[in-house]
């Protein structure tokens, strides 16, 4: 079904030697969670532990006029009902950098309990603690609340207005960048092609498996202990600060996450659990239903999008001119971050000269919108990539040549200043999705039409450069050989953990399952930064590689010494030390490195590249450590009496670097572009005067097994990237293209432009009808 | 989430499930698959005071044909219909309308007696049950499909009355349903059956109203020898379809006609 392929066709240089690495390797926790007993944050009873749950604002903007608990806490078996005004620190403030100047807010503002007024359906208002689910249901419709309905706004355009309601007090704009890279007026008013078009996302939710779910204990040395599903161990600070406590005194440990998409790098359930066990020093657990999950987590950010695109008659790209509107929701969480890699990306993988993006994210009454797989860079593809498409078809250039002609190299300049600078495979990523796709379907019936589409997306990997990224991992041999890594990284299914393994199995030359990784611990194993931003493989594999290295060095130079072997000679493999004579086995070696007194262990920390911060007005050396390209190719076929949109064939292409485990790099792949083909074609938080009516699976529809076709994914080795043996990030990058390549495919099938998500049946029924009432006969397909 | 807490037992035959009915009052809810009222439930929008369950009871899930009839156990599953010898030679449009309700899950639970008795406009059998003429069989009489589905989830079933069969006339002529959604395993976002019987048209829609449609109208355009196209026209005419999510109700009328002309010209090809 799926294929990790283009090897072949890959100078593999140093990945010969590799032994480990680049095998498809079982990962180590997929069989446990095939059978169903993978111990998530909140499979986990605690004797005499206590049950949560949040008592959520019904409207979406409102004056909270009475919060009473009394008849909550009076019912038999509720232990106690908490407000704001009962948790120690309730605001919570998160930085926005970069907007110190030109945006009042330098810091936004939230609450862990709303008091005075709630700004979104779902926002948090009390937390009621009972002794069983049971009660917490009956409890928390016996919170009473009182509201005074507020005017809200709901349309980010409305926001912006003199006369808006105000869903913060200082003005509904929460953040704004700026490109302005060579003159992109001059340069459209030159051009002798320009294409205009607007474009349309939706709010989409992670929908993961796993619900915000953990448990906490205080436990035994005095520290409050959560377990949580998370992305971000990190947030221990945050919890501490919220309580009042020392740092110290506050534990995160995330065991395997079932799905974090950006949905679970803010704090979900962490304070809460927390502000419970402070309360009542017993065990509690949380976990949220569906429908909370849907309702009130933060979201994919809305974006309106605007692109102007100048070209040369031979398609060179001379001018983009690019305004971004985004709905960041009722809480400023991260939103202008989300924005500033829309910013950054809107341009495309592309060379082009002169480029202005004007960028807002701006409050309304709706539900927050956070951080999501793609964080930004994925919706700015689906106006960026239509627009190329639209470009080629006036130049009657095939898609694939005017993107081969433009495509982004090693030495290049990104609009933002940013200088790419290791090689870069995209337009390798176009041929090999052609190569791949051969030819195109025909119709299965009379009334479709097929069509062929790609598309090509660039998204960055590692963290903002000003944000000073490190990661660290310690790793130790234990007397027999065995390895034990500690590593602070969430697993959160992507493969974390395994990849890590993988990795110091290389190169201390050992048995991969013969090393053990302790991962995702705040307390108890080295700080490794976020599972987030398509970073654990680079930041924390750096790590993992830099420490086994390290460990490997003075390991050999402790054998050389006591052996009296010639240090050159020797090197770590499936014998043990070897070179130089008899090989050593690693127990008897490692009894030899123990005799001088060198320890078995390192703890190593990588820092990825350093930068300043960016200001409103962007233009910076370096905003990113790299980037990961990619060409996505489908075909599809379009029902032109229902608007039925199916795809039939789906091809995903990345340059990945390096595929240290081809398995999970594949899983990623196809499960980016699954998700993206999701939010192309059926997934929609929709929103009514800020009410959420699609607070459940029934109404919010992600495709299954069924609904997808099979997805080909193709890894480019080009070894080119930051990250451990050349390898660059993955996990988000998938997400790009998909949107566009099926808007692409099916403006190639029936001569109609999508311009808004999700493509639904009768979104495209009513662009056909639209077009025959305006344009004249379509011409043929000039699809590649 | 957690159903509210509600008193259960297990019926042995269908006298007892109605004795019991009669005394736990209107409150009380019969149990079959438990595929369309445990999801209520657990959502808490229904809230049974008791659920009677049926589902043991012996004897209800028996597919037999008796002269041009074919009678339905309320119990068979919607797998088994779709499996059925008798019902594929008897009238196979309702194994295949069986065979793509819900998903696999579904089909191996749900009945086809609670389909019937839920009376959701989205549901498929009512559907076939309204054009065809069905009986539907109870403990307490017999209701033809005409007077059954008489709005929303709404049915003349008295609060201790259970379904023990339904019955359909046999018909293996040409037929076919075609079932519009945008995954899979959804229920129709409208549905389109036709099926030839008596050397005449059955037409019926699904979800184009708060009960199944018999497209009568468009019956009577085929019997006068007018096109497939123009009986679809009449299909659609005149329908108000509700607007949802899912779907608004002009595009749903505008299914109704592009799938009725299909269907037939399908069934016909
Ligand atoms: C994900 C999903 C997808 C689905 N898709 C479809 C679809 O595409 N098409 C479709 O038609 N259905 C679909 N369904 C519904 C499914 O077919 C249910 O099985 C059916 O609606 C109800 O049958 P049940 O046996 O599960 O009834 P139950 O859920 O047990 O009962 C439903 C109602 O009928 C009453 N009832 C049940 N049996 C009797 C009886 N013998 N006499 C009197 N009252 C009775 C119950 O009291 C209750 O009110 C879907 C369900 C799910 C969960």
């Amino acid at each position: 079904m799926t294929t990790v392929g283009g090897r072949d066709e890959v100078q593999r240089s140093d990945a010969s030697q590799l032994r480990v690495v680049g095998r498809p390797l079982p990962r180590t926790d997929a069989a446990e969670k095939i059978a169903g007993s993978t111990r998530y944050a909140a499979d986990l009873a605690l004797p005499a532990m206590l049950h949560t749950r949040l008592v959520r604002s019904t409207l979406p903007s409102a004056r909270l006029v009475r919060r009473d608990t009394a008849r909550a806490r009076s019912l038999a078996g509720v232990v106690a009902v908490l407000l704001g005004e009962d948790v120690p620190h309730n605001e919570v403030w998160v930085d926005v950098p970069g907007q110190q100047t030109e945006v009042r807010a330098l810091k936004a503002r939230s609450q862990v309990l709303a008091t005075g007024r709630v700004r979104y359906h779902g926002q948090p208002i009390a937390l009621v603690v009972a002794e069983s689910e049971d009660v917490l249901a009956e409890a928390e419709a016996l919170v009473d609340v009182e509201y005074e309905e507020l005017p809200g706004v709901f349309d980010p355009e409305e926001a912006l207005g003199e006369e808006a309601p105000r869903v913060h007090e200082d003005g509904n704009l929460l953040a704004e960048w700026h490109i302005d890279s060579g003159d992109a007026a001059t340069a459209l008013e030159r051009a002798p092609i320009v294409i205009e078009g607007q474009y349309r996302t939706q709010f989409v939710d992670h929908a993961y498996l796993e619900p915000e779910a953990g448990v906490a204990w205080l436990d035994d040395d005095g520290v409050i202990t959560i377990r949580a599903s998370t992305q971000v161990v990190e947030h221990f600070r945050d919890i501490a600060a919220i309580l009042g406590v020392p740092q110290a005194r506050i534990r995160v440990i995330a065991p395997y996450v079932g799905g974090g998409f950006g949905g679970k790098e803010d704090m979900t359930v962490e304070p809460y659990l927390a502000l419970a066990v402070l309360r009542t020093g017993r065990p509690v657990r949380m976990v949220w239903t569906r429908q909370e999950s849907l309702l009130a987590r933060p979201k994919r950010h809305p974006m309106r999008l605007r692109y102007r695109t100048g070209a040369e008659n031979d398609g060179t790209l001379v001018a983009q001119d690019i305004e971004i509107l985004a709905d960041t929701g009722a809480e400023a969480y991260l939103g202008a971050l989300v924005l500033l890699y829309s910013s950054v990306t809107a341009a495309g993988p592309y060379r082009c000269p002169n480029v202005r993006v004007r960028a807002r994210a701006v409050y309304t009454n709706h539900p927050p919108c956070s951080a999501m797989r793609g964080f930004g860079a994925m919706q700015v593809v689906f106006g960026c990539e239509a627009q190329i498409d639209e470009l080629a078809r006036r130049l009657q250039l095939t898609p694939d040549e005017i993107r081969r002609r433009n495509a982004i190299r090693e030495g290049d300049r990104l609009p933002v200043g940013q200088q790419i600078v290791t090689p870069i495979w995209l337009g390798e990523t176009i041929d090999q999705v052609l190569r791949a796709a051969g030819p195109r379907p025909e119709p299965s019936r009379p009334h479709c039409r097929v069509g062929r589409g790609i598309a090509s997306n660039l998204q960055p990997y590692g963290r903002l450069v000003w944000l000073q990224d490190t990661a660290a991992a310690w790793i130790g041999f234990q007397f027999d050989g065995s390895v034990t890594l500690r590593c602070g990284v969430p697993d959160i299914g992507g493969g974390q953990a395994a990849s890590l393994g993988q990795i110091a199995a290389e190169v201390l030359g050992v048995d991969p399952a013969r090393v053990t990784v302790h991962f995702g611990d705040s307390a108890r194993t080295p700080l490794a930064g976020t599972s987030t931003a398509t970073r654990q493989l680079y930041m924390s594999g750096n790590a993992a590689h830099l420490a086994a290295t390290r460990l490997r060095d003075q390991t050999l130079d402790a054998v050389a010494e006591a052996a009296g072997r010639a240090r050159g000679a020797l090197r770590l493999g499936p014998g043990g030390v070897e070179g130089g004579g008899e090989p050593i086995a690693l127990p008897r070696a490692l009894e030899l490195v123990r005799g001088l007194g060198v320890p078995l262990e390192v703890l190593a920390t990588f820092h990825g590249p350093r930068g300043r911060a960016v200001a409103r007005d962007l233009a910076a050396e370096r905003v990113f450590p790299d980037f990961t390209v990619g060409t996505h190719l489908a075909d599809v076929e379009v029902d032109c009496d229902t608007g039925q949109i199916r795809v039939v064939r789906y091809l995903a292409c990345h340059d990945v670097g390096r595929a240290i485990n081809p398995q999970s790099v594949s899983g990623q792949i196809c499960g980016g572009a699954a998700m993206g083909i999701g939010s192309a074609l059926t997934e929609e938080i929709v929103l009514e005067s800020g009410i959420n009516l699609t607070a459940g699976f029934f109404q919010y529809r992600i495709p299954t097994a069924l609904d997808l076709p099979d997805i080909e994914a193709i890894a480019l080795e080009s070894g080119a990237g930051m990250g451990p043996f050349g390898a660059r990030g993955i996990g988000e990058p998938p997400i790009g293209p998909p949107a566009a390549t099926i808007a692409n495919a099916v403006r190639d099938a029936i001569g109609v432009r999508l311009t808004e998500l999700p493509m639904t049946p009768e979104r495209v029924l009513a662009a056909i009808r639209a077009q025959a009432h305006t344009d004249p006969p379509r011409p043929a397909p000039t699809g590649p | 989430m957690i159903p509210a807490s509600f008193d259960y037992r297990r019926a042995h035959d269908l006298d007892e499930a109605t004795r019991w009915l009669g005394e736990l009052g209107p409150e009380a809810k019969v149990l079959a698959g438990g595929h369309s009222l445990i999801p209520l439930m657990r959502l808490r929008l229904a809230q049974p005071s008791a659920l009677v369950d049926i589902g043991r009871v012996p004897g209800l899930d028996t597919i037999r044909v008796d002269g041009d009839r074919l009678r339905i156990g309320a119990l068979v599953r919607h797998a088994a219909l779709a499996r059925s010898e008798v019902v594929r030679r008897a009238l196979p449009l309702l194994a295949e309308m069986a065979a793509e309700v819900g998903d696999q899950q579904v089909r191996a639970r749900g009945t086809l007696g609670g389909v019937i008795a839920h009376a959701d406009p989205a549901g498929d059998y009512p559907t076939l049950a309204l054009m065809l003429d069905a009986e539907i069989v109870t403990t307490h009489g017999s209701h033809p499909a005409r007077d059954f589905f008489q709005h929303l989830f709404t049915t003349p079933l008295q609060p201790d009355e259970v379904i023990r069969e339904v019955t359909f006339p046999v018909a293996a002529g040409p037929h076919r349903y075609i079932k519009f959604r945008r995954r899979r395993c959804d229920w129709a976002i409208v549905g389109a059956a036709v099926q030839q019987s008596d050397g005449g048209w059955r037409l019926g829609l699904t979800n184009c109203g708060p009960t199944p449609m018999r497209a009568r109208a468009a019956e009577a355009a085929l019997a006068e020898g007018r096109t497939m196209a123009e009986a679809a026209l009449q299909a659609a005419e005149g329908l108000t379809p509700p607007s949802d999510l899912r779907a608004s109700s002009d595009y749903r009328r505008h299914l109704a006609r592009v799938l009725t002309r299909r269907a037939l010209e399908q069934a016909a090809a």
